[in-house]
């Protein structure tokens, strides 16, 4: 179990003394830290720890009260969600967001709406230059379906669909719009060993077909320490340790994290 | 209602009554509908739809120069700054679009302002030009239009846009609100008679298929206009909702909140969609039913009906909108015409008024039965 050895030299997006509190809690303090282009980069931690907070402020859901967020070499100290996506950011959730009354092609296709040009006339007549984009589209999302093996579920209303195949839908609808940067939040939960197996090489595949950066919170440290190529470690809202994986399992603030210390 | 005495052969004055029960039914749909789309991208049932209705049916009465010899600066004042409103609203709409495909710019922030700029001196020319009398019903009906997108537009970012995520009562309290605001304040700009819409329907019965039946069978043309419209715009609201892509980020947005943002649907843009399109489904119903019953507050009671024929057809179904309102719109009128006569003749009852009562108690059959209706979803909460 050793991390991969890669080297990357291109920040994708960095994070700089980001603190985040809602009313006189504070979820996030200080935070800094980057993501290179091309890297799987995990971020760990004991529950409550932040993580989510953190990759919300990334994505734009919450919006820090300090700090600044650097993606693509812009800064930002704001970003609605949906600005995020235009940008090339994608995610999923830890609890399941799907659309859960469409089948598993049209969530998948819900991903590719920013890429779509055509006026709403056309649209609606399914004619010219419309119906071009639909079939462009589909073939993109039925690489998505082939690439996850779900052929067999895409017409489902995903509400139906077990858990960990739920996931992978999701994972689907995030690829589907070709982001640069794919946000998962913990993609494996809940899941069996070969759920998390397939799930794991799936996201191998991404990161290497594609080039996509990718930024993973996940609790399974077997995982995140053979997949990742540097974790950050969050535990009360401040960063207790970065860098690649063997160093932090050496790490001696994120064994007592984890472990908890005697005072 | 024409209530007509059952006869020997049942079969002509049935299929009478209920031709114009579903005639009358489609209408419901369309009340309905506004209240569907509200609620299946928000969440919020949207009280005010009734008085969004009355609003819209005022507006054109008073437009279309319904009170003789009064005039009122204030409103033309009024109606004109709304049509600079609509033309401001179109053109800066057509420019955002523009904007954000070009990636934004100097220039074209330069061209919104210039394009808005033309769009006022029209409304301005508009306004000047017909402001006085009373204005041709293509006029009206656009800058009606307008005015219901402006107002829709209104009550989402000024209400309900800072209630998200509230419960569910909340936002109830704060649309029964705005439907007493608008009620009143209707009449306070357009005064509070009774109007007539004239949309020059033709208005002589037509007699259907009377070599089968003897006499034929009466249908209102006006209700038969009207229903083809509604039927029209039914079929339009389905297409889009279903086929384009606005459609599928709506149903998304429906769906999730946060998932549909992550996807880069923004959620304000849907909800303005949603409001206006109301809006509009508003007027089409303010002026059908105004151009049938006289413009008058019960109009805004319409909702009322609208009501049973959501539990009926289900909150969040298009389609069940327009199912559960033919149901009802049929239903109540064979109930009054069939059923009354055999309570009056069983129990000594008075009869009428049924059609008043008829669609609440199938409704309240729905709720015990079938809650979701005919087409929601089901509803299985997990514990």
């Amino acid at each position: 179990m050793s991390a991969r050895a890669r080297s990357f030299n291109e920040v994708l997006l960095s994070v700089e003394g980001i603190s985040l509190s809602f009313g006189g809690v504070k979820a996030l303090t200080d935070i800094s830290f980057d993501i290179a282009k091309g890297e799987i980069r995990a971020i760990i931690g004991p529950n409550g720890a932040g993580k989510s907070s953190m990759l919300n402020c990334i994505n734009g859901f919450y919006h820090p009260q300090q700090g600044a967020i650097t993606y693509k070499g812009v800064r930002r100290s704001q970003m609605r969600p949906h600005e995020a996506a235009e940008q090339g950011i994608a995610r999923t959730f830890q609890n399941i967001a799907l659309f859960r009354g469409m089948s598993t092609l049209d969530n998948i296709m819900t991903g590719r709406n920013l890429r779509m040009k055509t006026g709403l006339f056309w649209q609606a007549l399914r004619i010219g230059p419309a119906e071009r984009e639909e079939i462009e589209h589909r073939r993109a999302v039925e690489e998505i379906i082939d690439f996850l093996e779900i052929q067999h579920v895409r017409k489902v209303p995903v509400g139906q669909l077990p858990y960990g195949l739920q996931k992978r839908v999701e994972l689907g609808r995030a690829l589907a719009a070709q982001p640069e940067l794919l946000l998962l939040d913990e993609p494996m939960a809940g899941m069996n060993i070969e759920e998390k197996q397939d799930m794991c090489r799936f996201v191998l595949d991404v990161n290497d077909e594609f080039g996509t950066t990718i930024c993973l919170i996940e609790h399974d440290m077997g995982v995140v320490m053979d997949i990742s190529d540097r974790v950050v470690v969050l535990d009360y809202g401040r960063k207790i340790g970065d860098g690649v994986p063997d160093e932090i399992k050496r790490n001696q603030a994120v064994i007592d994290a984890y472990l908890g210390v005697g005072h | 209602m024409a209530s007509s005495e059952p006869e020997p052969a049942m079969l002509g004055p049935f299929l009478e009554t209920l031709i114009g029960g579903l005639l009358t039914g489609v209408l419901y749909s369309l009340v309905a509908l506004g209240f569907v789309l509200i609620f299946k991208a928000s969440g919020v049932f949207n009280f005010a739809q009734g008085a969004m209705v009355l609003f819209a049916a005022l507006t054109l009465a008073r437009l279309t120069g319904a009170i003789d010899g009064r005039e009122v600066h204030l409103v033309h004042f009024i109606v004109a700054a709304a049509i600079l409103g609509s033309a401001l609203a179109f053109v800066a709409w057509y420019a955002w679009r523009e904007y954000v495909a070009r990636g934004g710019g100097a220039i074209e922030r330069r061209r919104i302002l210039l394009l808005a700029a033309g769009g006022a001196l029209i409304g301005g020319v508009v306004a000047g030009a017909y402001g006085k009398g009373s204005w041709p019903l293509w006029l009206a009906l656009p800058a009606t239009a307008a005015i219901m997108g402006v107002l829709a537009y209104a009550i989402e970012r000024l209400v309900l846009r800072h209630l998200v995520n509230q419960e569910g009562i909340i936002l109830f309290m704060a649309t029964l609100g705005i439907a007493y605001f608008l009620d009143g304040f209707g009449q306070t700009l357009w005064g509070s008679d009774i109007y007539k819409i004239n949309l020059g329907l033709p208005k002589d019965p037509i007699f259907l298929l009377e070599g089968v039946f003897e006499g034929g069978l009466l249908v209102d043309p006006g209700d038969l206009v009207a229903a083809v419209i509604a039927a029209v715009l039914v079929v339009v609201l389905a297409v889009f909702f279903q086929k384009t892509r606005v459609g599928r980020a709506l149903r998304a947005v429906a769906d999730d909140h946060a998932a549909a943002q992550s996807v880069g649907i923004p959620l304000d843009t849907i909800w303005l969609i949603v409001w206006t399109v109301s809006g509009l489904v508003a007027l089409a119903a303010g002026v059908i039913w105004g151009a049938k019953l006289g413009v008058q507050f019960s109009i805004s009671l319409i909702a009322l009906k609208a009501l049973p024929v959501l539990i009926l057809g289900g909150f969040t179904s298009v389609p069940g909108a327009i199912i559960g309102g033919l149901i009802i719109g049929a239903g109540e009128k064979l109930s009054e015409v069939f059923l009354a006569p055999i309570l009056v003749k069983q129990f000594n009852l008075a009869g009428g008024g049924i059609e008043n009562w008829f669609a609440y108690v199938l409704a309240l059959i729905f709720l015990l039965f079938r809650p979701q209706g005919l087409f929601g979803e089901r509803i299985i909460e997990r514990v």
